[in-house]
């Protein structure tokens, strides 16, 4: 009895030790994580004040980290002034056909893989290794064909280049999805009498839809941050917000603080939004180059 | 009636019809420019000078990889900032991903917080710090006089060495995000049942993560440093926006300068031959790469 007694004090006091161990263990952890929060949004949080700041808030000394009344007139100066409404317009646009199209192409390659193993894992790898090359390589014999041609500062031929850019990343992704399909639906679509094509658009697709909603946002993405190609086969009028950017930054270290933050600010919407759309494809998406051009 | 398996039998044709959209497309915008380029790289084709050309052998690889002091330095500069960028980027992402599989509520909207940086485009990531660093009016000299930390307005793009290290840093704040997304997956599929049986061996937290976590995470850290390997050879996004491969150079990167070669000089061919380098280089590196991490493995076997 007496043993049990003072095995139970024993315990309870480690017990004790153990709770307050794990208190501090957790306490560490969220302030870790608050440290890596502070450090990864910060500059963000800093971009959005500075963009509503006034223009004598930039030198006032002590600082003005929030500005005490906010103004949108840098927005407003970059959509005027710097044509930033055209250029946000162009991003969108060339981001919607690039997502429309890459999709269009791949999945019928990625129905092929899934269900006929076409190529023998032989086109995958292929794929694999195209994601891996490097975009420097394909700009310059690009940039000369696309002059003899005469498609630069030409949507369409944007959109061609940023189409088979992600068709490795769509393919990948769309296997996935389509094996994970039961063929039985598929096969039963097809003895009633449903051409292949048919089953793949008018039965596959509508139930694979939220997978393909991930591909469609992950090339989206992928288009708007593009840069290389966006540099060297855009013009005057065809412009990206990756481009117009760049535009700012002739002014030294001390250039157009307004109209770079708010067009920064824009810049990086579409990054936030599909950050939150996609949290379970992220590593995936990443992996696969999904936001990379 | 007919059977679907018979249908498919008959149309061996139909796997092809689905995959050349692509197939078709990959020839014509990846497969023929990069023969062309291969081409190229042996002409001396120099759209400042003209639209003619002649063969030249492999003259514009040899003066690459020989006698260009411009692109052997860029070669140079890019390693120098791989290196500390991946050691970062791995150990910082190992340890929020560790932080992040700790937490119990609200793990979702952490991540996904924390994993912004990697969604947005090096262009403006690059474009937030470079005003960040503002001489005058950037976060960072503004919060460092505030508190007392510098006295001079800096600028932090007035030497190499200072100039590289803003690079690293801007590089491992827009992708240490994908690191611990890549860690944190290979963290949660580790069995939590291993980890008790190493408590109940008397493992205290250091040796559990010695012997459990860290072998088991190890093809995960692998295939995420190879990623962040290959795509950092890649650089120039960031460099354009944040430094131009400025001051004298320093952080010149192999694609920068090949972009500068090929696009404010217009030597295409050689910009074609430096490009194939890169290529070459990448594919030594991967193979290398894959050839330790299989020397080790059979070692440790």
């Amino acid at each position: 009895m007496a043993i049990a007694i003072e095995r139970s004090a024993v315990v309870t006091q480690r017990l004790k030790r153990h709770r307050l161990w794990r208190r501090v263990g957790h306490g560490l952890t969220y302030l870790g994580l608050g440290v890596a929060l502070v450090f990864f949004l910060g500059p963000f949080f800093w971009i959005v004040t500075t963009s509503l700041k006034g223009n004598e808030d930039f030198f006032a000394f002590p600082p003005v980290w929030i500005p005490v009344e906010p103004s949108l007139k840098h927005y407003a100066a970059l959509f005027t002034r710097s044509s930033g409404a055209r250029y946000f317009t162009n991003s969108m646009v060339l981001s919607t056909l690039s997502m429309i199209s890459a999709l269009v192409v791949s999945l019928p390659t990625a129905y092929s893989i899934a269900r006929w193993r076409f190529g023998g894992g032989f086109l995958s790898i292929f794929l694999l290794v195209l994601r891996m090359l490097p975009a420097i390589a394909l700009i310059i014999p690009i940039y000369i064909v696309y002059k003899l041609l005469g498609v630069t500062n030409n949507y369409l031929g944007l959109v061609v280049v940023y189409t088979v850019l992600y068709i490795p990343f769509a393919v990948w992704l769309l296997v996935g999805f389509l094996r994970d399909f039961p063929v039985e639906i598929e096969e039963a679509a097809m003895i009633d009498g449903c051409s292949r094509l048919r089953a793949l658009v008018q039965v596959i697709v509508p139930i694979i839809a939220p997978g393909m909603a991930v591909v469609a946002l992950f090339a989206f993405i992928a288009t708007w941050n593009e840069f290389l190609f966006a540099i060297v086969l855009t013009g005057i009028e065809t412009k990206t917000m990756m481009v117009l950017v760049t535009s700012f930054t002739s002014g030294g270290t001390d250039m157009f603080y307004g109209e770079a933050s708010a067009s920064v600010v824009l810049g990086v919407l579409p990054a936030f939004a599909v950050a939150f759309m996609l949290q379970r494809y992220l590593v995936k998406g990443l992996a696969l180059g999904g936001t990379k051009g | 009636m007919r059977l679907p398996g018979l249908a498919m039998k008959r149309k061996q044709w139909e796997p092809f019809a689905f995959a050349s959209p692509s197939l078709v497309l990959i020839g014509f915008v990846i497969l023929f420019p990069l023969a062309y380029s291969f081409y190229l790289s042996f002409q001396n084709f120099d759209l400042s000078v003209g639209s003619d050309y002649e063969f030249v052998g492999v003259k514009n690889y040899t003066e690459a990889i020989f006698r260009d002091p411009r692109f052997l330095g860029s070669v140079w500069n890019t390693a120098v900032i791989i290196a500390p960028s991946l050691v970062l980027e791995l150990l910082l992402g190992l340890g929020i991903a560790m932080l992040l599989s700790r937490v119990l509520r609200g793990r979702p909207i952490i991540t996904a917080l924390l994993a912004i940086p990697a969604m947005v485009s090096p262009v403006m990531a690059a474009m937030a710090w470079r005003m960040m660093y503002g001489v005058k009016y950037g976060a960072i000299n503004n919060l460092g006089r505030q508190l007392g930390i510098l006295d001079v307005y800096f600028d932090w793009f007035s030497s190499s060495l200072i100039s590289i290290v803003a690079v690293v840093l801007v590089e491992v704040w827009h992708n240490t995000p994908f690191m611990m997304l890549v860690l944190l997956a290979g963290l949660q599929s580790i069995p939590q049942e291993l980890y008790d049986a190493a408590r109940v061996d008397g493992a205290n937290p250091w040796q559990s993560f010695w012997s459990v976590t860290l072998p088991l995470l190890k093809f995960t850290m692998v295939v995420g440093v190879m990623i962040r390997l290959i795509d950092l050879t890649k650089l120039f996004g960031l460099i354009f926006v944040l430094t131009f491969g400025g001051p004298g150079g320093s952080t010149e990167t192999v694609a920068f300068t090949t972009y500068l070669m090929g696009f404010k000089d217009f030597r295409m061919s050689y910009a074609a031959a430096l490009s194939y380098v890169i290529v070459g280089g990448v594919l030594i590196l991967t193979l290398a790469f894959f050839w330790m991490q299989r020397v080790r493995e059979s070692r440790a076997a």
